[in-house]
Parts: C-alpha cells; structure tokens; sequence
C-alpha cells in the first residue's frame, strides 16, 4: 500500500490501543475461558437438540433482520448522501436516535403498535435500531464517491442501474458489507429486544447465555455457548474480509460533495427517506405519546416531574442520571476516538480489534468481575471502570467509520506535503486531520450514542450513586404505579428528542 | 458542526475532571469508617435513613447497587471469599440455596417479607359484572379465558414465585396438570414485570387486554402512592389465596474487612427506624414485629396469615428440572 512510508512510524503509537484492549478486553474474556471453559460441555451443546434450536432461530431472524435493514437503510443513505433537501438534516437526526436507546423503549414502542410478540416485532425492532449504523457507516462513504463518475456513465449512455452497479457499487461495496456484517452481528447476539419481543418460545444463543450465568448460575454452560457464537460469528468475519478484498477498488474520491435534484426525479429521495422515518419513528412516536397521554388525555405531570428533577421511587434526581449519562459518554468518547484515529491510520490487524463484536457482553461482565477483583487490580466497582469499558465496546465500530475516512484521504495530497518538505506530523495536521475532521465528529456522535445506551457488559459492574438513564427508565417502567412509569416514558421520550436533536446538527 | 465542536471541548474538560476527581473518590474505599452495602438496582431506601447509623457508629454507608437480585447472587458467587462490599441486601427464598452452596455468606438473617400475589383490574370486573376469582383453581375456569398474564418464571422472579405458588398448593405431581389447564384457558406469558404490568395488565398506565396479572402484595398501595392524581383506593386489589412468601434475607459476606460495622449495619437494618421505612420505600414488610405499618400498607396491602411457601433448598434441588417442565408444557 501507498501509505506505508507512515506506517512504519506510526507502528510504536499502536501500542497504546492494543495495551488498551489486551488490559481491558482480552486479559478477563482469557479469563472466563480458562476458568469455566469444558470441552465435554461444549460438545454436549453440539448434539443438544435445544441448543441447536436457538442456533438455528438467532441465524435465521438475525439474516432476515440484516435483509430488511438494508433494503430500508441503502436507499435511504443515498437519498440523504446525494441530494438536499430541506428536513434532510432532521431526518438523519431521527433515523440515528433510536441508536441510543435502551431496548426496553424500543421494545416497548413497537409492542405498543403491534400489541403481540413474534418474529415480526423482532425484525421491525431490529430495523428500527440498525438503519443507523448503515447510515453512519454507508453514507460518509458513499458521500465521497466523486460524482462526475456517474455523469460520466450517464453520458455515454449507461442507464441508472447500470451506473450503480459499474461506477458506484464497487466504491462503496465494502462500506456497505461491513456495515451488513455489523448488523448481523448486532441482530444475531441481540438480548434485550428478543427478552422483551420474544416471549417464551424466542431464544438467541445470547439469551441463552445471559440465561445459563445469571439465572441458572451455569457459568460453564454460558461459557460453552459463548465460545460457539463467538466461532459463529468469527467465520462470518473471515468470510466477510475474503469479500470485501476481492470487491474493493481503489477510491476516485472528492471531498464530500451533493448532487443537484434532477427534475426526473424530485420526489423519489423524499418518498424513500419518508418511509424510512415512517418505520423507524413509529415506535419512538408510541414512547412519545405514552409520556404524554394517561387514562385517555392528556397531561404534562411526568414532563413536570423529569424536569423539577425528583424522580418518584427513585433516590436519584433527574439531573443527576442525566449528568452521569453525559459523563460516562464523553469519557467514553475521549478514550475511543484517539484510540480508534491510531489503529485506523496504521496497517494493524482490523480482526484483533474486531473481537469485542465476537464476543458476548455476558462473558466479558463475568471476565471483568473475576478478574479485577483483587488488589492491585480490584477495580470492578470503580465508577472509571464504566465509561472505559463503554469504550472498549464502541471500539469496533468507531474503527469503522473512521477507517474509510482515512483510507479516502488522496496519497498525491500527501506525497505532495513530503516533498514540499513537511514532516509527517505536519502533513497528518494539514493534509490528513482536515479531511478526517467529519469523520471524527461523527465517530464521536456513534461513541457517545454506545455508551449512552449500553446495557450490556456493564449491567455486571456495580455502581455507586451513579446510575444511567437506561437503569433510571428501567427502573421506573419496573415499579406499580401509573406516575412511575409515566416517568419512565417521559425519561426515555426525553432521550429521544436530544439524541434527534443532537444528531440532526452533527 | 460549530455546535458539535464546541460541545466537544466542553465535554472533553468536562471528562478530564470528572475522571481525576472519580479517581479521587476510589481511595475512600479503604477507610474503616464506611460499610459498603451491596444491592440490586431496584434498592432505593428513604433518603437519609442511614444518618442515624452514620450518628451512632461514625461510619458512612456506601451504598453499592448492580443489576437485579439474579445478577447480584451471580456476581457474588463468581467472587465469594472476595467481595466487593461487607453486607450483601437482597438474597431471597428462591437463591438462599444456591448463596448456601457458594458459602457467600458467613451469617444471614431475614430481613423483609413480600407476597408474589394475583392481582386484578377492579374496574374491569365492576364493569361487565363478573366478580373476581378467588383461588388459583378459578384461574383455570372458563369465565376467566384469556385474562391472566404471567411472567417467564425463568428470567423474572414474580414468575418463578407464582410457578413455585402452584407447585406448593397443588403438590410436585400435580402443578403440571393446573399449567396445562392455565395454558388452555389462554394464559399470556410475558417475559418480565415491567412488560406484563405496565403494558399487557389493564389495571395500571399500559391500559392492556389482561385484567390478572402476577404481581405483588403490595402493588395496590404503591398505585395510591405512586397515582397520576391523588386518590383515596387503588385500582387494583389481590387474591389472597394465591399469594407466595417471599423473604428476603440479609447478611454478612464472607472476606469483608469489616466484620464488625457490618453486624452493626445488619442490626441497624433489623431495628425499628428502618424496618419501619421499609413498606413506602421498598414495599415490603417488615419483619421486626415492633415495626408498625404505614396505613397505606394497613388498608390496602395483604400480607395472608397463611401464604404458599416452600423450602430453599427443595426450590435449589428441583428449580432446573421444574423449569424445564414448565418450559414444555407452555411451548
């Protein structure tokens, strides 16, 4: 590759991230492994009839899932990538939101519209939580591909479909297999929807494992499951990165630019955003109005109640639950972003830290309580401890949509900085970082919005006087008593409206 | 983009203090003056209730909380011997064994009671005519079809109350025939409290199809307190014969560098101030039988003279194989 000449300086800077990850991530998953892993347990699950059942059922929904997102999410990204449009800002802000939400309010949003569970409700709320993610991983890419390309097709008379599938696909081919890989991943460890959208009968190998530690107290069994989903999704990977080496071609990129409406076709990037909007916002409408509507009218009490700051049943203010929300989230973001701009501007291995999308949240909490458990390392109830974890979760996929960025930046640019004579850390803050500024700003929104929502890993460390809105919602949603869970709506329509609010201006 | 950048740095100067002063805060965890208390998310005792204790002894209670009561044993057990706090609040009838088995506990007494009760929507019942059932056999009869939701008694613990309830008023041979009946007279079985109550049950915000839904003895009281406008009678009532003791225990966790603050804590929780705190902050009763109940509690909760109980270490032995029965007769 081009860039090499900066890699090899570069080399020494990946041992912050990769310390990061090994102290953080690998050192308690080894952990779990060592301690609770059998062999003849795992090979009791391979001829379990039960457990190839939900093998079976968290395959199947979760390539239904990743079908139904990107069929709604790519022409959408393209609608908001190549044209303006007034509201365009706002919409993207919507169909981000629900990215930060806690399961349970989304969950609760589409149960409220389609009043039964099952594999429908399943798959619209997965749709509703990753069209985001192809968003923001698609459309900062697809943004780039220089358009006087397509002109150019068109010109010679190559029809619109024949001009995506020579011109534009192949640029941005391995964008969008890398965001399809993520969503299966995404939908095929799901826990929270399928806990509450799946009722007795649904099971992931994720509930299954969270099932097996938490409620049976089988940790080998848990451990067992989770070394064979992590096998599971592993060789999708390996297939995944086989594909999109073949696919990819090299960028003919220009800084992010838009395309002019063309009369033809005024009204068809309208129509395909609407429609998404309409099927992602439903359920944050239904949450919405359930903050605002009781016994049939309507009333402003939880909204009063949110924002005077007492929350009922609750020993914390509303303030506070934001405030260590908020906290948690930029010290997250602090910690992956810088992380995730070194491994992306060298050659390190993409997989090693891929790892934490392998492996399921339940064994990484385990590891974490096993292993920093004793003196000097006895830091399973730190408050730290949270927000850093956040970031070794948000790490994958803010090494995504960054990675783009950086591979589009234009050698020539560069090669003309050096022989100009600029050091490379002149032409990393001149010719790289304005370029990267974008992308940066967005993987920060993306790291923010992981650890805003996260319900996972975490829900295994304790905390002291610092809990998050996803805890304060699902606390008030699991208490009698209609103003509680009025409260509860209001907390997480609350959320709703800053996320869509904050992300509309990103 | 101006926006964003700005709430950057803010937030980023924001971050930088916040984790120098939480690594701050981390070094007090070594000072004998404080008692950690261990809890699940749901333990929000009355604010300033531990003054007292703070008065008497000169040490701070920490309260540490982390998950639900599932998440809490399951994480203590993964480091039994080595704890993260002194006094562990939330163990109850349906984990005892399993605590026992770890040894996580060096001493542990009751501490609260609650009941894992049936109850119903009065308004729905009022209005079409029909009065109430009184017994988990009525559950079962026709006039009661399609009415009741339940929790999964495998990842809710209301749901594994009402599942041990039958299996102790009907006895180990026979619970299996009631579910049948349960499951042809259309139970809905949802997967936690929260989305049985508040979305399928009539009778509270959710306004669903259920007007029976499993839930607590105390829930009625909490829906006065908790109403959206004041009211003097709760929506909701229970069928005491359906009614499974919970108790919750509390204890001293074994590995705890403060052997002694954490009696004095375990004695504190089992005095009149706080056992008396308990029912508007907790919703339990007390256990301490010179703890006198708020009226709310004496109008509107039931707490049966003779609820369905049984034994911890029955519930250990058989709670596997009784949830495998459970799971094939329902799917």
């Amino acid at each position: 590759m081009a860039r090499n000449h900066l890699v090899s300086k570069t080399k020494t800077l990946l041992l912050a991230p990769v310390a990061f990850l090994g102290l953080f991530f690998v050192v308690p998953v080894a952990n779990t492994l060592l301690r609770y892993f059998s062999f003849s347990e795992f090979t009791n699950l391979l001829s379990s009839r039960s457990f190839r059942g939900v093998a079976w059922f968290s395959l199947w929904q979760a390539v239904i899932s990743t079908i139904a997102t990107l069929a709604i999410a790519i022409p959408t990204t393209w609608a908001l990538c190549r044209f303006t449009f007034r509201g365009a800002r706002l919409a993207r802000g919507i169909l981000t939101a629900p990215f930060v939400l806690p399961a349970v309010v989304v969950a609760a949003g589409v149960l409220a519209i389609t009043n039964s569970r099952g594999v429908a409700p399943i798959i619209w709320a997965h749709v509703v939580f990753n069209v985001s993610v192809v968003l923001r991983i698609v459309g900062p890419r697809w943004s780039m591909v220089n358009h006087r390309l397509e002109h150019g097709a068109a010109t010679l008379g190559a029809r619109p479909s024949r001009t995506f599938a020579l011109v534009v696909w192949p640029q941005i081919s391995d964008a969008v297999i890398s965001a399809a890989t993520l969503v299966f991943i995404y939908c095929f460890t799901s826990f929270g929807v399928i806990a509450i959208l799946g009722g007795v009968s649904r099971r992931t190998v994720e509930s299954e494992i969270f099932t097996q530690a938490v409620r049976l107290g089988n940790t080998t069994t848990a451990t067992a499951l989770a070394v064979l989903q992590a096998i599971i999704i592993g060789a999708l990977f390996f297939i995944t990165r086989r594909l999109t080496r073949t696919s990819s071609t090299s960028l003919q990129v220009s800084s992010p630019q838009e395309l002019r409406t063309k009369p033809n076709n005024r009204h068809l990037p309208l129509v395909l955003t609407a429609v998404a909007i309409v099927i992602v916002a439903s359920p944050l409408v239904a949450t919405i109005y359930r903050s605002l509507v009781v016994n049939g009218h309507v009333s402003f009490s939880a909204w009063r109640t949110v924002f005077s700051g007492s929350l009922p049943a609750l020993s914390v203010s509303s303030q506070s639950v934001v405030t260590t929300s908020l906290l948690f989230a930029t010290t997250a973001a602090c910690i992956c972003v810088p992380l995730s701009l070194l491994v992306a501007s060298t050659s390190a291995p993409r997989a090693l830290f891929s790892m934490p999308l392998v492996i399921s949240a339940a064994t990484l909490g385990i590891g974490l309580i096993i292993t920093f458990n004793t003196a000097p390392f006895a830091w399973r109830s730190e408050r730290w401890l949270i927000p850093v974890i956040h970031a070794v979760i948000a790490l994958p996929l803010v090494i995504r949509a960054i990675d783009p960025a950086v591979r589009a930046i234009p050698i020539s640019l560069r090669n003309a900085s050096a022989t100009l004579g600029a050091s490379p850390f002149i032409t990393w803050v001149r010719v790289d970082m304005p370029i990267l500024t974008p992308a940066i700003l967005r993987a920060t929104g993306l790291s923010m919005a992981i650890s805003l929502g996260e319900f996972g890993a975490t829900s295994f460390l304790s905390r002291s006087g610092s809990t998050t809105l996803p805890i304060a919602i699902a606390q008030l949603l699991g208490r009698p008593g209609v103003a509680t869970q009025h409260a509860g709506f209001a907390l997480a329509a609350l959320m709703v409206l800053v996320t869509v609010g904050v992300m509309s201006r990103a | 983009m101006r926006f964003i950048r700005t709430l950057l740095a803010a937030s980023f100067v924001v971050a930088v203090t916040a984790c120098s002063s939480s690594s701050s805060n981390s070094s007090i965890d070594a000072t004998p003056n404080e008692v950690t208390l261990l809890a699940y998310d749901a333990f929000t005792p009355q604010e300033g209730i531990f003054d007292a204790f703070t008065a008497a002894t000169g040490a701070k209670v920490k309260v540490v909380t982390g998950g639900d009561s599932g998440v809490l044993i399951s994480k203590a057990i993964l480091t039994a011997g080595t704890p993260e706090g002194d006094v562990l609040w939330g163990l109850d009838n349906t984990l005892l064994s399993r605590a026992q088995k770890a040894e996580l506990l060096t001493s542990y007494e009751p501490v609260d009671t609650g009941d894992i009760c049936v109850n119903y929507d009065k308004q729905w019942f009022a209005s079409r005519n029909i009065a109430p059932p009184t017994s988990l056999e009525d559950l079962a009869l026709p006039a009661y079809k399609n009415l009741l939701v339940v929790q999964d008694p495998v990842a809710s613990s209301p749901g594994l109350g009402f599942l041990l309830g039958t299996i102790a008023h009907f006895g180990v041979d026979k619970w299996q025939n009631y579910w049948k009946s349960l499951k042809e007279n259309g139970v809905r079985v949802s997967p936690d409290w929260t989305s049985a109550y508040t979305i399928d049950f009539s009778g509270s915000s959710g306004k669903g199809k259920y007007p029976l839904v499993i839930s607590y003895g105390s829930s009625p009281p909490a829906e006065v307190l908790y109403a959206e406008k004041p009211i003097d009678t709760p929506p909701t009532a229970v069928i005491e014969p359906t009614c499974f003791r919970q108790t919750e225990y509390v204890g001293a966790l074994r590995g705890t560098r403060n052997p002694n603050l954490a009696a004095q804590l375990i004695s504190y929780l089992l005095d009149v101030p706080f056992q008396e705190s308990m029912p508007l902050s907790l919703f339990v009763f007390p256990v301490n039988k010179k703890a006198t109940l708020p009226d709310l509690f004496t109008k509107f909760a039931v707490a049966p003279k003779n609820p369905l109980t049984l034994d911890p270490t029955d519930i250990e032995k058989n709670r596997d194989a009784w949830l495998n029965s459970w799971r094939e007769i329902i799917l």
